[in-house]
């Protein structure tokens, strides 16, 4: 059953839970350059009228239903899984070329420098597929997170799934 | 049963026949090459020779056998194709013999140029195209004999043989002909950070420089003598100084043909029935206009997928050929998006400076005409996303997520203002 992420900006208060649930399932090590899959912004944007626009984001691989990054490796190495509908790889041959970053809107794969080799967020592909929910799901307190499968998503029609996210911003003139 | 036949099997014709498959269980489809092995990505010869990834690895979707296997497809290697009467769709085939077709796909390729000058057969003298160019490239290296090379073409290629002589130690030289690196890509400025910064890995590039012929010296080594008359001495000699496409059995056939095949967005020739996709074929450019080819893998991948839908019946279209390129080499990367021939005066011209970037761009008040970025490959695509956005859009601003995630990677305020950062909207 194919999975989407969704997220309610309104919730999130950039507290990077889900960043620290994303480094924790995935064994990262920041100190040595692991780049986190997931990313939190927390930015004050000066906007028209001497407002100021207070962005709270968290944002990871969009999981693209064409994504393009599959088609740009030159390796073969990233491919859909056909049960959750993420976008996963095997970097074993990857060869560092950042031909994916290169394809990838939302910047989401990442260099690893300690083994120079790409890498990206799967969705927690193996959790998912055991039933459980993916760990910066589970780690986010206020609900701004969720993974729901596409009939769940359609059923809320919330129009909150990552792919649409930005869709609801209204032009907003900066300084 | 539509009766389909693909000429060429690398990526593009690749991705036309299983396109054709996906929706036409039942077609016959016909797969010829003249390649022997087919079906390897010309990117990795590089990568094969300096031992990042294993031989089986060049070849991302399996021998040429298996994938024919894999997708129902008649394979007749090492059959080339001689001939093409578009009006029948008539393939003449190695030995005199035709063959007719419902439709067929175009996916020749381009083969590296070694221009008619003296010394080019000599042992030690190499191209880098094939998956066979990188096997005799790495038993040249491997045996131990190469302690220097010379690489004439600055290319992306050529680039790549750099970094492979150089982390076998071996002294390097790379010459051009042109007064600056990457000259169709890059900025003046551009390039001469990138040729500092490469002069400070240990090789010596020479501009300016034409390739006269090479010769073999008294001491045993190769000499590549340039027009000048300067001669650059060494055990080995690469030239890498562009491709052409594989067109030629196409001269006579009455198919518009430029540099390469021309097409439109739904990958048709100028004959009913007749496709052409990948580095063979000429697509519409995004910027200029005008029908151009951006030889990159994804673009073959995505052209062969599009000309086989069509073929069979669906309808695809391309998203248009735009210049993007990115080096990568001895842990060192640029990106170059947009045509910095179609900058002028008149435009806005910036450069930014960072510890971590080299940045400059240039663009009328419209839409952004060609990015150099230096360090931040990282981010190609969030920029490319926002050149890309500003072509279909003139004036088009930025997502919230884009202006945060440029801030948060340390780009500067002026540049992302420069991307449409000035604005924000949603998409």
């Amino acid at each position: 059953m194919k999975r989407v992420f969704v997220f309610d900006e309104s919730k999130c208060c950039a507290c990077s839970a889900c960043m620290i649930g994303c480094m924790d399932q995935n064994d990262m090590d920041p100190a040595a350059g692991d780049p986190c899959f997931r990313q939190t912004f927390d930015e004050e944007l000066d906007v028209e009228g001497g407002q100021v626009y207070c962005a709270y984001l968290s944002a990871a691989c969009m999981h693209c239903g064409d994504a393009p990054c599959i088609a740009a490796c030159p390796v073969g190495c990233l491919k859909k899984d056909p049960e959750t509908g993420f976008t996963i790889y095997d970097n074993t041959n990857c060869i560092g070329c950042k031909s994916c970053a290169l394809a990838c809107p939302f910047g989401a794969p990442k260099y690893r420098p300690s083994d120079g080799k790409m890498v990206k967020c799967d969705g927690c592909n193996t959790r998912v597929k055991n039933g459980l929910q993916p760990a910066c799901v589970r780690a986010c307190s206020f609900g701004a997170l969720t993974c729901m499968t596409e009939e769940e998503y359609q059923a809320a029609g919330s129009g909150k799934a990552c792919s649409a996210l930005l869709s609801r911003y209204a032009p907003k003139k900066m300084i | 049963m539509s009766k389909m036949a693909v000429i060429g099997f690398g990526a593009a014709g690749y991705h036309g026949a299983k396109a054709i498959r996906q929706l036409s269980p039942e077609a016959e489809i016909h797969v010829y090459s003249n390649e022997d092995p087919a079906l390897y990505n010309p990117m990795l010869t590089t990568y094969y020779v300096k031992g990042a990834i294993p031989y089986e690895a060049m070849f991302p979707y399996g021998s040429a056998e298996e994938a024919a296997e894999r997708l129902n497809l008649r394979y007749h290697g090492n059959c080339a194709v001689t001939g093409l009467r578009p009006e029948t769709r008539t393939l003449r085939l190695a030995g005199g013999r035709e063959e007719s077709f419902d439709r067929i796909l175009i996916a020749t390729g381009a083969s590296a140029i070694m221009p008619p000058i003296p010394g080019l057969e000599l042992p030690g003298v190499v191209k880098m195209r094939t998956a066979r160019d990188a096997l005799e490239l790495k038993a040249l290296l491997d045996s131990g004999t190469v302690h220097s090379g010379v690489v004439i073409g600055a290319s992306w290629v050529g680039i790549k043989v750099v970094e492979d002589l150089v982390e076998r130690g071996a002294a390097c030289t790379l010459a051009d002909g042109a007064d600056r690196m990457f000259s169709t890509a890059v900025f003046p400025d551009t390039a001469q950070r990138i040729q500092r910064d490469l002069e400070a890995k240990g090789v010596a590039v020479r501009c300016n420089q034409m390739l006269s012929h090479v010769e073999r010296q008294g001491d045993g080594r190769l000499a590549a003598v340039m027009k000048s008359g300067e001669r650059f001495s060494a055990d080995m000699v690469a030239v890498c100084i562009g491709v052409g496409m594989n067109v030629g059995f196409l001269r006579d056939s009455g198919l518009a043909l430029g540099r390469g095949v021309q097409v439109d967005r739904r990958m048709r020739t100028s004959c009913e029935g007749i496709y052409a996709a990948g580095d063979c074929c000429e697509a519409p450019d995004l910027q200029s206009g005008f029908n151009r080819n951006i030889g990159i893998w994804a673009n073959a991948v995505r052209q062969g997928a599009v000309a086989g839908t069509n073929m069979a019946g669906g309808a695809a279209e391309f998203d248009g050929n735009f210049l993007v390129n990115l080096g990568h080499y001895l842990d060192y990367d640029f990106v170059s998006i947009g045509d910095s021939s179609s900058c002028t005066q008149a435009d806005r011209h910036c450069r930014w400076e960072t510890g971590r970037y080299f940045i400059q761009a240039c663009r009328d008040s419209q839409r952004i005409k060609c990015i150099n970025l230096i360090g931040g490959a990282g981010c190609g695509g969030v920029i490319k996303n926002a050149f890309l956005k500003a072509l279909a859009s003139p004036g088009a601003a930025l997502s919230t997520q884009t202006v945060c995630l440029l801030r948060q990677e340390g780009f500067p305020d002026g540049f992302i203002k420069f991307l449409g950062g000035d604005c924000l909207d949603g998409a």
